[in-house]
């Protein structure tokens, strides 16, 4: 463990720096679990099955073997002491870009939007760069799950969900393509034009939103065509859309404004897909809908602005908790990027701050994000048979007084160490020969 | 079918009717030879048997003016007109004074190709020089579109730039320019907004405008003593430079002459106000219409103000979704708008009212009528046209009212023009009558029997009705062989009456008698006999004959009514979502009980403690403190109370953010443009935020000098600063300030040369003026706003805080000051500062940094969550900052992550309190709870760093400003007001005034 708790400069000198160290890595990948793991005396919050005092979770082979207070360890297993501890799933981030932008001005180091309206055929694994610094720093804060999302034009293209550790994209990559992701238009775009007036007015509302149907009729024909033995030229397009018909993965879709979500219920009905509404600022204003049509809806910005001057100072972050009482299902997101997935477990916590129940909050990150978007048989919840993907903290992950002291992605116990702590070590080091100096 | 409504005539025709051509020659003497003919009518007249409203509040009826010579000769009550007069029967019409539009734009605003010549002003939007009376111009329509509206006089004002020129007072008849003159080059005229067809990069911010404005005053002083200095000496050195503008400013600050302002918000006029204030300057105001909101600021006030009647269009609200987007603020605008012209007279505020900024012309008398409706009298609204402007335009011996030996300027309406639906027949300039309408000449408008006796032989009864300019009718046809019809009713698709020779000219479908194309009908009328013949589609062409058989008895000329509901909307500021009647009471003293009390100061955290305020002032926090009676209490029982929390870097509450016209710029100060009615600012206290150093953005290597505020939500602008000697300037290091096109610099390197050059250039100014105070010899040197600051900077009296991200920029900006011999306060962003903090430390500069964010930009990509930690354990003082309106409304949770880098929970905290409040040198007011401070604090439910916490009370000066239950209260508050004004919007609908629904559009008005 890496942390430091200083309470003065004295008391911070009388710690030992080894530089050498900390030269040697930034972030290490480790090999994959050899022996069965069993921890001991902990408090583990399954998220699925309650929360189970001083039990003890075993995994093996990256699998979770045994949850309980009871359980047999089994011979040759690793025994880790875990009293006074927690044990929490992974967290889940149902929308992020990680991997697939670095920085955010430098247009270059995105792969998030590609050329076109539509592309459901791209997949964002294989553009995932397995040494981005943002792993890190996400999974620093508890995030071991993410799906990374193509943005863009009206089909952007498949989510894929990452476990974030892994030399490569393809030791990651745990569904290439876990759900389609369609941008609602905006009934009422911004409309720039450029200074003086220049400029094409995009399509308009009506007409983006006959595309998308056109778009959805020709490829369930393509999808048709093919189930009735017609020989056709591939269309890689189509092709990749034919899992939404068999309704195997759901479209998700992005939708803010009341009435984009209206609209986008109504076309996911008529189109007969299982739809997940993405973004759902306005979400309290459907809830009937939502709830009467099952619809879940991916929360992402709660630890933000209300969208409208009269709404409370706290619309975004009593969302959660008002969607719950609505009986609507939902996930929250990180909702900011790449940049910031490791803020997911803030947005979150800021909803049990203004009324959402604790474990409410726990599964929106967890279970709810895993099982929206079909991943619930491996990650989401701790449960025999599943991925040994988990946190062992101090507390629960969604309050910042806690810390996250060792995570295991897989059954394998990951390199704690990010960017960021490498940077602090490093220049804690120029720090202490300053202070040598001058003290 | 909805029958297509005609005008009887054209307004544009006015002319058409042209009484006496050149009346306006009579008698004066002309400079001009006459060619041809000479013109010369009598310009005897005699107006009769009117309702003559001589002045707001004088009525004659039966009223007979004598106009002579273009000037009023008698004003009688009955009498008869003179012999030799020509007479005008006004039986049934009002008489008003003619309008005087204080504010008018004439035209004045074109842009001479290739910008203006000559010595005038370095800055292209300095036109100061521009007269009015010197390029005075013909623009007929203009004038006939305001002489529609009841105007004989304006104050023309130019429209182009920030100084714009010296408005004019001239009549608005016909007569040639150089007839029109009353009062030339009157008052001054300054705008906020500059003219982008003028060009020029500076200013491009209100701040930077407000510092143009102070430079150039200044200059104009410094201009009429320079050359002063150099005729006395005898021209014994090179002149003084030529500028037209600073020379046309000197009446100006000598306050021999009068600036208008133009606002264009109640902001704007505050800040006018202040400007004006500074300089002493004899300020008139041309108002935004939003003068309702500060009616307590206009109280008292007699500069004069001249506002417009532009009210806004009601927000779409046609479905639920789009009424989901509609803003209280521009709900309540909308409502309010109309009522701010008698509110303003309510108060006792005299004001004029312009037809300037309305979208068209023709809205004027409309808009007037609704101010009328919405509680403006109509004798205030006549004095707000006639005799108020007169006397502000120094016209009152000769315009205003409806006396002898005035000018005959006289409005001739049908209907009261205030209340009523009423028409402007005649506008009277200077005794030259201007048709405006025409009168009916003949009036159809009744039920007539026509038949035909011919082949075609039908009987019908035609039926007329409606407004004379508008006329619709009916035709209601017997059937019958010859018809070839079954009868029926016909709806006539125009009727047009031809009132000059008494023709009635009516056209309709003939597909409604069963042929195809039209049916032309037209009859000479004389008294109640119609005669006249018929062209139809199959080439018959039947005569008729008729008779009126019923009188048309429709409704009178309609009142106009107000056409929203009632509704009790109590004033708040700001005017919008969250506004407060006033701002909290001050309790004489506050106590907290038995809470963790995180001092930020030595005395520590400390359980189960008192915190006691009075007067505002903290005074102890202790266990078991004595109250003073009536103190107001605050069970803090499972309470964490804290300091107010400070953010010392943050853009909202201004209304400009960069001036980015020069690199360096530390001449214009975010002080002049604070706003008060940014939401972010109620959402921060909600937050526990109590300061914010409002920052200039970083276009500029130097940039503007920020402002400390504290969040006093429903004060006024003003009212936010933070009372303190304490003044910073922006610097930008780094990718922003080079990144702007074609200014240098391009690069860090430049960067650093520029404000090293600055530096420089400010000790060379410094060693001027004190060559100057000891030998005054030759030209006095000029004040230098920005060459003021930057000395401010170099001896440490206004203090760098510098935005930035690398450590190289940092380390390069500290050496420089150290070079200077002084020290930088604060570099702010600092991504890296952890790379340099022993140099900070050293040099004793404090950090301003966030807890988490990095990685948006390339030279953010090194940041790190542990910069405080390092920062900190090097010994700089080191604060959070936001930069961002809603970070900002939650840093105690940036605090909170600081957590996992190993800080303390109060040194976590101190990164949001103390050490903010020391990294911008106002720890003396703010940052802890320490005896002498400030009472700003806040009651938290749990420890303010957990993710699970949340503000419950924020008190801010002893006073709460915010707390749950207040809050619960607004918003039930809002929710009323907001389905209230839904319900105005829609049940006004159709209605006249107060506009039309916009659709799709959801932008703010504010």
């Amino acid at each position: 463990m890496r942390k430091i708790r200083i309470a003065s400069r004295v008391a911070f000198l009388a710690l030992a720096f080894a530089p050498a160290a900390v030269a040697a890595q930034v972030r290490m990948t480790v090999p994959p679990q050899s022996v069965p793991v069993a921890i001991q005396g902990a408090t583990i919050h399954t998220v699925t099955d309650g929360v189970i005092e001083n039990g003890t979770i075993v995994f093996d082979d990256g699998l979770i073997t045994a949850i309980g207070t009871d359980v047999t360890i089994p011979a040759g297993a690793r025994v880790v002491d875990g009293t006074g501890k927690h044990i929490y799933p992974g967290l889940v981030d149902a929308y992020s870009t990680v991997g697939i932008s670095e920085i955010g001005a430098v247009g270059v180091s995105s792969d998030v939007n590609e050329l076109g309206d539509f592309n459901p055929n791209v997949r964002a694994d294989v553009a995932v760069n397995a040494e981005s610094r943002h792993i890190g720093t996400s999974r620093s804060a508890g995030v071991l799950v993410a799906f990374s999302t193509p943005d863009g034009g009206l089909v952007s293209g498949m989510s894929s969900a990452l476990s974030l550790e892994g030399w490569s994209w393809e030791e990651m990559s745990l569904e290439s393509a876990a759900a389609l992701n369609v941008n609602w238009p905006d009934p009422n775009p911004r409309r720039f034009r450029g200074f003086g007036g220049q400029g094409e007015d995009p399509p308009s509302y009506e007409e983006q939103v006959q595309q998308l149907k056109s778009f959805f009729a020709e490829a369930r024909a393509y999808r048709d065509a093919l189930g009735a033995g017609e020989e056709l030229r591939t269309d890689s397009r189509y092709a990749a859309m034919v899992p939404v018909f068999d309704g195997e993965i759901p479209v998700v879709v992005a939708a803010n404004g009341a009435a984009q979500i209206n609209d986008a219920i109504t076309w996911g009905l008529e189109e007969g897909i299982d739809i997940v509404i993405r973004g759902g600022a306005d979400a309290i204003h459907v809830a009937d809908r939502l709830v009467a049509n099952d619809i879940p809806v991916i929360l992402t910005s709660t630890m933000a602005a209300p969208g409208r001057e009269y709404e409370g100072y706290d619309g975004a972050y009593s969302m959660p908790a008002r969607l719950h009482e609505a009986g609507v299902r939902f996930a929250i997101s990180g909702g900011s990027g790449s940049l910031y997935t490791n803020r997911l477990p803030w947005e979150a916590g800021v909803a049990v701050a203004f009324g959402l129940p604790e474990e409410e909050a726990l599964k929106a990150v967890t279970i709810n994000a895993a099982q929206f978007m079909g991943i619930d048989d491996r990650v989401g919840s701790l449960e025999p048979g599943k991925q040994a993907t988990f946190l062992i903290t101090t507390g629960t992950p969604l309050d910042m007084t806690n810390d996250i002291e060792q995570s295991y992605i897989q059954g394998r116990e990951i390199d704690m160490m990010d960017i960021q702590k490498f940077f602090f070590e490093k220049y804690m080091t120029k720090v202490m020969q300053y202070l040598r100096m001058v003290m | 079918m909805r029958p297509r409504l005609h005008r009887t005539l054209l307004s544009g025709l006015a002319l058409a009717i042209s009484v006496a051509p050149a009346l306006h020659a009579q008698q004066a003497t002309r400079t001009q030879p006459v060619e041809g003919i000479r013109d010369n009518g009598t310009g005897f007249h005699a107006l009769v048997n009117a309702r003559a409203v001589v002045a707001p509040g004088q009525v004659i009826d039966d009223a007979t003016i004598v106009v002579r010579n273009g000037m009023i000769q008698s004003v009688s009550r009955g009498g008869n007109a003179p012999a030799g007069a020509r007479v005008w029967d006004l039986d049934g019409l009002s008489v008003y004074p003619g309008f005087i539009d204080a504010h008018a734009d004439l035209g004045m605003d074109a842009v001479p190709e290739g910008g203006d010549v000559g010595p005038t002003h370095w800055n292209p939007q300095v036109r100061a020089w521009f007269s009015t009376t010197a390029n005075l111009q013909d623009d007929e329509s203009r004038r006939a579109a305001l002489r529609s509206q009841g105007f004989g006089t304006a104050l023309a004002v130019p429209g182009q730039g920030i100084f714009r020129g010296t408005g004019s007072v001239v009549n608005l008849g016909d007569a040639g320019v150089r007839d029109r003159v009353l009062r030339p080059d009157l008052v001054q005229s300054i705008g906020f907004q500059r003219s982008f067809q003028l060009g020029g990069a500076y200013p491009n911010s209100t701040m930077g405008t407000t510092a143009l404005m102070r430079q150039t005053f200044m200059d104009a002083d410094w201009y009429i003593r320079a050359w002063a200095a150099y005729e006395s000496s005898g021209r014994a050195f090179l002149p003084p430079e030529t500028s037209e503008a600073l020379g046309a400013l000197e009446p100006v600050v000598q306050s021999t002459q009068p600036v208008v302002f133009e606002t264009t918000s109640e902001e704007e006029y505050l800040r006018a106000q202040a400007i004006a204030a500074e300089f002493g300057i004899d300020a008139w105001y041309r108002g935004s219409g939003q003068e309702y909101r500060i009616l307590d600021v206009l109280r008292g006030h007699s500069e004069p103000l001249i506002v417009p009647l532009d009210f806004p269009d009601a927000p779409d609200v046609t479905d639920p979704e789009a009424a989901l987007n509609a803003s209280l603020a521009d709900l309540r605008h909308w409502y309010l708008a109309p009522t701010s012209p008698g509110q303003l007279s309510e108060a006792g505020i005299p004001f004029a009212i312009t037809a300037d900024g309305l979208a068209s012309l023709d809205d004027f008398l409309p808009n007037l009528r609704t101010a009328v409706s919405r509680g403006l009298s109509p004798d205030a609204a006549l004095a707000a046209l006639t005799t108020t402007p007169a006397e502000w335009l120094g016209l009152s011996r000769t315009h205003g009212t409806i006396e002898e030996g005035k000018i005959a300027n006289l409005v001739v309406s049908e209907g009261d023009l205030f209340t009523e639906d009423a028409t402007v027949r005649d506008v009277w300039v200077q005794g030259t009558v201007y048709g405006v309408t025409r009168p009916a000449q003949i009036d159809p408008r009744g039920t007539w029997r026509i038949a035909s006796s011919d082949e075609w032989g039908f009987d019908a009864a035609l039926t007329l009705e409606g407004s004379l300019n508008a006329l619709q009718g009916r035709i209601d046809i017997a059937g019958g062989p010859a018809v070839g019809f079954d009868g029926g009713v016909i709806d006539l698709s125009s009727a047009t009456v031809v009132t000059e020779t008494g023709r009635l000219e009516v056209r309709f479908p003939a597909e409604s008698i069963g042929f195809q194309g039209s049916v032309l009908l037209a009859g000479s009328i004389r008294g109640d006999d119609f005669f006249g013949w018929t062209a139809m589609p199959n080439g018959a062409d039947p005569t008729f004959s008729g008779s009126r058989v019923e009188a048309y008895e429709g409704p009178s000329r309609g009142a106009v009514a107000m056409n929203v509901p009632d509704l009790d909307l109590p004033f708040i500021r700001p005017m919008m979502e969250y506004g407060v009647s006033s701002i909290p009471e001050q309790p004489s003293a506050v106590i907290v009980r038995n809470a963790t009390v995180w001092t930020q100061g030595p005395q520590g955290r400390i359980e189960g403690a008192d915190l006691l305020i009075r007067d505002g002032l903290v005074v102890e926090v202790g266990s078991n403190l004595n109250a003073p009676g009536g103190a107001v209490e605050i069970d803090g029982t499972g309470k964490h109370v804290t300091p107010g929390l400070i953010d010392p870097h943050i853009h909202s509450g201004v209304s400009s953010v960069n001036e980015s016209g020069f690199a360096i710029v530390p001449e214009v100060r975010m002080g002049d443009v604070l706003t008060h009615n940014n939401i972010w600012m109620y959402r921060q206290l909600a937050g526990g935020l109590t300061t914010t150093m409002v920052k200039h953005g970083s276009a500029n290597p130097i940039g503007g000098e920020n402002v400390i505020i504290k969040l006093r939500w429903g004060a006024l602008p003003e009212e936010f600063k933070l009372d303190t000697e304490t003044r910073t300037v922006k610097f930008a290091l780094g990718e922003n300030p080079k990144r702007r096109q074609n200014r240098y610099p391009d690069t860090r390197m430049g960067t650093q040369e520029i404000i090293r050059d600055h530096f420089l250039a400010a000790r060379d100014y410094e060693r001027d003026w004190q060559r100057w105070e000891q030998n005054q010899e030759g030209i006095p040197p000029r004040r230098d706003l920005r060459m003021e600051a930057i000395l401010d900077i170099l001896n440490q009296e206004l203090l760098i805080s510098s935005h930035g991200y690398r450590q190289d920029e940092f380390l390069a900006l500290v050496r420089l000051a150290e070079e200077f011999g002084f020290r930088v306060q604060t570099l702010q962003h600092g991504v890296e500062a952890y790379k340099i903090a022993p140099e900070l430390a050293q040099s004793g500069v404090a950090a301003i940094v966030w807890s988490d964010w990095g990685a948006f930009k390339l030279e953010a990509y090194d940041a790190t969550v542990y910069n405080a930690r390092v920062l900190m354990e090097a010994g700089v003082v080191t604060s959070l900052h936001s930069d961002n309106s809603e970070i900002a409304s939650r840093m105690n949770w940036e605090a909170g992550k600081l957590l996992r880098t190993g800080l303390t929970e109060e040194q976590a905290l101190s990164t949001v309190t103390i050490q903010s409040a020391r990294a911008i040198a106002i720890d003396d007011r703010v940052g802890s709870l320490e005896p002498g401070k400030d009472g700003d604090f806040v009651v938290w439910n749990g420890n303010p760093l957990s993710q699970f916490t949340r503000a419950e009370q924020t008190w801010l000066d002893g006073r709460r400003y915010f707390s749950l239950e207040e809050d619960a209260v607004l918003r039930e508050q809002i929710d009323r007001e907001r389905s209230q004004l839904i319900q105005a919007v829609l049940s006004a609908q159709g209605g006249r005034g107060n506009g039309a629904m916009r659709r799709g559009d959801s932008d703010g008005s504010k």
